[in-house]
């Protein structure tokens, strides 16, 4: 089994960045909507995530995968999130005096339970969405395009103390040789007749069989652990003061960058608190949609 | 050695955070293309064995960081993106069994491994409510929808696997330990 | 005391030497014990190490070089507790008073496996891991970095991923991070076990010449016999944590135990001849006198990955018959294992076919074909995984469906055969290395295979442990054959009565021993290198007729 990073470099604008100042911008505009309910500014936050999508040149091939899981996602989170309550974080919706659409009611356990459908729920739904799709796209591009060398240095460059940083970088390091591992012991078992493919006996036992899998490769690596300790021990590691050889500076580019976080950040509290356009509705046009009349 | 302090973070804690971390990478990728148990939406992973392990053996914040490292580089890995909040939630479930690793005398004492048993559930109902409850923010989900949608399929899976896998585990520790000359 | 060292540790080296007339290392009267044991793992040891001095420190596992290594290097006291006593000093002052960061610019340590000491995805920050965690500045680091990959002639190596590296360039890499932080005693801590001859030879020629340049070197090693090639200035030898020997090499033939440490044949052969003659006679194959049995056959096999990759394997044809001893020989990357892995279906041929007993791999799944071949993987802790033996070994009868009365029978039979009844409800992970590997083995026996495949069955143990190893496999009642994958020459023409040579994928050879060994210029164009028990085989092979290890020669020729 060969693991490979799905980073590369592609020549773009985001690779240019410092990768502190992607962390940090990210953050900012993430924190920035998190308040926020209002479905035209969430189609804004939406459009800002793909632009920053679109920068990176990623292309479908490449990311299906991960758009057909978050799609997936937001469809049954949205769906029964509409079923069961309709409400939303802060219970947006409540305030909003409903129009039925579609109504049932079920006996469940002698106790009624009565779905419905309603203007206000659709409304709430679609915010919903761009709301969601904003935040996955934001941060899934991430692992496309920061190289995984630069995590300790960035994240030491960030405040965080050298040995969290450090772990990170030998995180890496070990992947490719641990999947390798994993490979070999997957062989061994099976040299042994073991059936990787086959699923049987109840839960537990179905539990239990990974262990011939799991245990050697876990008691290997942290036998190993003894040898990679000493001979980070040996090369002074621990002392008050690391430099990292990777270099990090931020340029003009970055501060343009970090300053579009802010600008969206301060944007956002204005909003919020200045222009009270925080809260959810449900915009005329939009029932009339359903022929439905406020 | 046994470190006295357990929230101390030398070498060896690099060291194993690093190699609970990539085993948790490793494992939750190549959980893709194995078979795994399923009952209903609840799938079990094996993998989550690892951080609440970790954190058993070698203290909260080794745990913390092979749970929370270990799912950014299984998402990297598998091509799921980036979720910070289920990564911090994971970070618990690792961080939460470790509260108990300074008690650790023997792992395979059946007391010792039930009360692992008992910190690393209660590490993942810490850890799975802390992701998704922070649904309710950025998703904007109501608190029964991270209840019914996130919370109860992530944390019964987890919890299950927990109970089977952790003293196996712990009790395979329990013969490389006894090899080690520190 | 901190500003001396700094001052000593910036100062080049022609003016340190001036000021410190002291030894790199002196020795006295070194005694440690582990806290976890009662015996003292090393005692009485003195020992002096000149400027430029390239020692060998040999002994067989257990005899404390590993201890005494950590010692020197300051692992012992700081990470292995336990009770120093003693005197040790590095150019002339006292260890004890040297913080690790002192110590380690002093000391550099290149660790057995080179995958268990490098720390980071790329090489280039590999090399400067020492240095950045010294707090130098970046303009300081990445010269010395490029300094020390150059003299190691590496340069082109900087920006490559240490994961994709062969063992050989694996080791480089880890020396030059070693370098890189200018130590004036490098301790070398078995550093051939993990390469292949060809490798280990070119490693061998580099420490020489390190020691030439002025840098003090211990090399810990056990295969004394390849590291004679490179001329150490004295020899180091320890039994059961105290000093057997200590000189001149020479002086080494006539002290040390030749079962214990792999010397040159031809001193081998020389003491060998006043002792017992040694009997050797495998049971492989022993079938109550029935003529061999074809157990499996490769038919023009061919194999790639992918259909974009090159072949790994090329129209390879060969015939297993009960009885055979197959040793497979060739350079890293010949294709040795991803042979081996056809015989039992974990891969199958791109084209051509490998038929188990008459049947194809191809209609059989792996578990199936486990009925015919075990496969015993290298490394036995990627396998092991049991709360006792006894479960670890019932673990494949199970898998193959057998009914539990058989299970009970076929892993009672494997214990007693690999001779571990008393480990029956021990852990296997809490055992040595080397028991481990009988464990691998017994699991195989247990599944009552008559294939038996090892891949590189000796690596990982010392001379004593692995001769004592194959001995008694070979000994064991129950296989048909027996095939082993191996870069060890001498390890192929001891014990196998077949050998498959293998170049790029391709089968160089098949034959006896004798016939396939004595073509010198065959084995050179596949990268194996003749050692001195073979050339002293082939020197007498007109008398002997075969090869045969040296104490059996001894005899054989009178």
């Amino acid at each position: 089994m060969l693991v490979t990073w799905k980073y590369r470099p592609r020549g773009t604008f985001l690779d240019s960045l410092d990768p502190r100042s992607r962390w940090i911008t990210s953050f900012l505009i993430l924190f920035a909507m998190v308040p926020i309910w209002h479905p035209y500014v969430m189609v804004g936050y939406f459009c800002l995530s793909m632009t920053q999508f679109f920068l990176s040149r990623l292309t479908w091939q490449e990311t299906k995968r991960v758009w057909f899981f978050i799609i997936f996602l937001i469809v049954i989170v949205i769906g029964l999130n509409a079923i069961i309550t309709g409400r939303g974080g802060p219970g947006e919706i409540q305030r909003l005096e409903p129009h039925v659409l579609w109504e049932r009611s079920f006996n469940i356990l002698g106790a009624t339970w009565t779905p419905n459908i309603t203007v206000e729920k659709i409304g709430f739904g679609i915010t919903q969405m761009f709301r969601m799709m904003g935040t996955a796209v934001l941060f899934f591009i991430i692992p496309w395009t920061i190289d995984p060398s630069k995590y300790g240095v960035t994240f030491s460059g960030m405040g965080i103390p050298y040995r969290f940083a450090f772990s990170m970088d030998l995180a890496f390091r070990f992947v490719p040789t641990l999947a390798r591992d994993f490979a070999t012991t997957v062989d061994s078992q099976r040299a042994r007749g073991y059936e990787v493919e086959r699923l049987e006996g109840g839960l537990i036992t179905q539990i239990r069989r990974v262990a011939p899998l799991i245990v050697p490769v876990v008691m290997n690596a942290i036998v190993n652990g003894e040898d990679i300790t000493n001979a980070m021990d040996l090369r002074c590691f621990g002392q008050d003061k690391r430099t990292w050889i990777g270099k990090l500076q931020y340029r003009t580019r970055d501060y343009f960058w970090i300053g579009i976080g802010v600008a969206v950040f301060l944007g956002a509290l204005y909003l919020n608190w200045g222009l009270n356009l925080e809260n959810f509705f449900v915009p005329t046009w939009f029932y009339g949609l359903f022929g439905v009349v406020p | 050695m046994k470190d006295s302090n357990m929230w101390s973070f030398g070498t060896r804690q690099v060291v194993y955070a690093a190699i609970g971390a990539a085993l948790y990478g490793v494992f939750s990728w190549a959980t893709n293309f194995i078979p795994l148990p399923s009952v209903g939406n609840v799938t079990f992973r094996p993998a989550v064995v690892i951080p609440a392990f970790f954190g058993v053996a070698f203290g909260p914040l080794v745990g913390f960081l092979a749970g929370g490292i270990g799912n950014v580089l299984g998402d990297f890995l598998s091509g799921w993106g980036f979720f910070w909040n289920w990564s911090l939630g994971n970070g618990l479930m690792g961080l939460i069994p470790g509260l108990m690793a300074a008690s650790v005398v023997s792992f395979k004492d059946r007391g010792t491994i039930t009360k692992a048993i008992m910190y690393a559930i209660g590490g993942v109902v810490v850890g799975m409510l802390f992701a998704s409850l922070t649904e309710m923010f950025t998703s904007g989900i109501d608190i029964s929808t991270a209840l019914v949608g996130y919370f109860t399929p992530a944390a019964i899976g987890n919890a299950i696997v927990i109970a089977v896998l952790l003293p196996i585990v712990m009790v395979a520790y329990d013969a490389v330990a006894a090899r080690s000359g520190r | 005391m901190l500003d001396i060292i700094k001052h000593v540790h910036h100062t080049p080296r022609t003016l340190m030497t001036a000021e410190t007339n002291a030894l790199p290392l002196s020795i006295r009267d070194l005694k440690f014990t582990y806290r976890i044991r009662e015996q003292a793992a090393i005692e009485n040891i003195n020992l002096d190490l000149h400027p430029g001095e390239l020692m060998l420190v040999a002994g067989a596992s257990g005899s404390g070089k590993t201890t005494l290594m950590r010692c020197i290097n300051g692992l012992i006291p700081r990470s292995y507790r336990g009770k120093l006593e003693g005197d040790m000093r590095l150019f002339g002052q006292s260890l004890a008073d040297l913080t690790m960061a002192e110590l380690s610019q002093q000391v550099g340590t290149l660790l057995q496996d080179p995958e268990r000491q490098i720390v980071a995805s790329y090489v280039v920050n590999e090399v400067a891991f020492g240095l950045e965690n010294l707090g130098l500045p970046r303009e300081e680091i990445l010269p010395r970095v490029d300094e020390a990959l150059d003299y190691l002639n590496i340069g082109y190596l900087r920006d490559r991923e240490t994961f994709s590296l062969s063992g050989g360039e694996k080791q480089k890499v880890a020396l030059a991070g070693v370098l890189a932080m200018r130590p004036r005693i490098l301790i070398l801590d078995e550093p051939l076990a993990s390469l292949d001859p060809a490798s280990a030879f070119e490693a061998l020629e580099l420490f020489r010449h390190l020691a030439d340049e002025g840098i003090s070197i211990m090399l810990v090693e056990h295969r004394v016999d390849d590291v004679l090639a490179i001329k150490p200035d004295s020899v180091f030898y320890m039994e059961n944590g105290r000093e057997m020997y200590k000189g001149a090499p020479d002086g080494l033939m006539a002290v040390a135990d030749y079962h214990r440490i792999k010397l040159p044949a031809e001193y081998v052969l020389q003491r060998a001849r006043s002792e017992a003659p040694s009997v050797f006679t495998p049971a492989v194959g022993e079938n109550n006198g029935a003529g061999p049995q074809l157990l499996a056959q490769f038919k023009n096999v061919t194999f790639r990955y992918d259909k974009d990759l090159p072949n790994v394997l090329q129209d390879v044809s060969f015939d297993i018959h009960t009885g055979d001893i197959i040793a497979i020989l060739g350079p890293n990357g010949a294709g040795k294992s991803t042979l081996v892995k056809h015989a039992l279906g974990l891969l199958k041929p791109t084209s051509g076919e490998v038929l188990l007993q008459g049947e194809s791999t191809r209609t059989k799944t792996v578990a199936q074909a486990a009925h015919t071949v075990g496969y015993v993987f290298q490394n036995p802790g990627q396998m092991l995984f049991a709360p006792t033996v006894q479960e670890e070994l019932a673990f494949g009868p199970k898998n193959l469906r057998m009914d539990a009365a058989t299970v009970t029978t076929n892993v009672d039979w494997a214990i007693e055969t690999v001779n571990m009844e008393e480990y029956r409800e021990s852990p296997p992970l809490a055992l040595s290395y080397g028991q481990q590997k009988r464990v691998s083995i017994a699991a195989i026996l247990a599944m009552r295979s008559r294939l038996l495949m090892m891949d590189e069955p000796t690596a990982g143990q010392d001379y004593w442990n692995y001769r004592a190893f194959m001995d008694s496999i070979l000994q064991m009642p129950g296989f048909g054959a027996v095939i082993f994958i191996t870069h060890d020459v001498d390890l192929a023409l001891v014990y196998a009565n077949r050998i498959l040579l293998l170049a790029d994928g391709q089968l160089a050879a098949d034959g006896p021993p004798a016939k396939v060994m004595a073509d010198e210029a065959l084995l050179r164009r596949c990268r194996v290198l003749p050692t001195s028990l073979l050339h002293l085989n082939l020197k007498h092979l007109p008398q002997t007729g075969r090869l045969m290890r040296a104490e059996e020669l001894a005899h054989a020729i009178g």
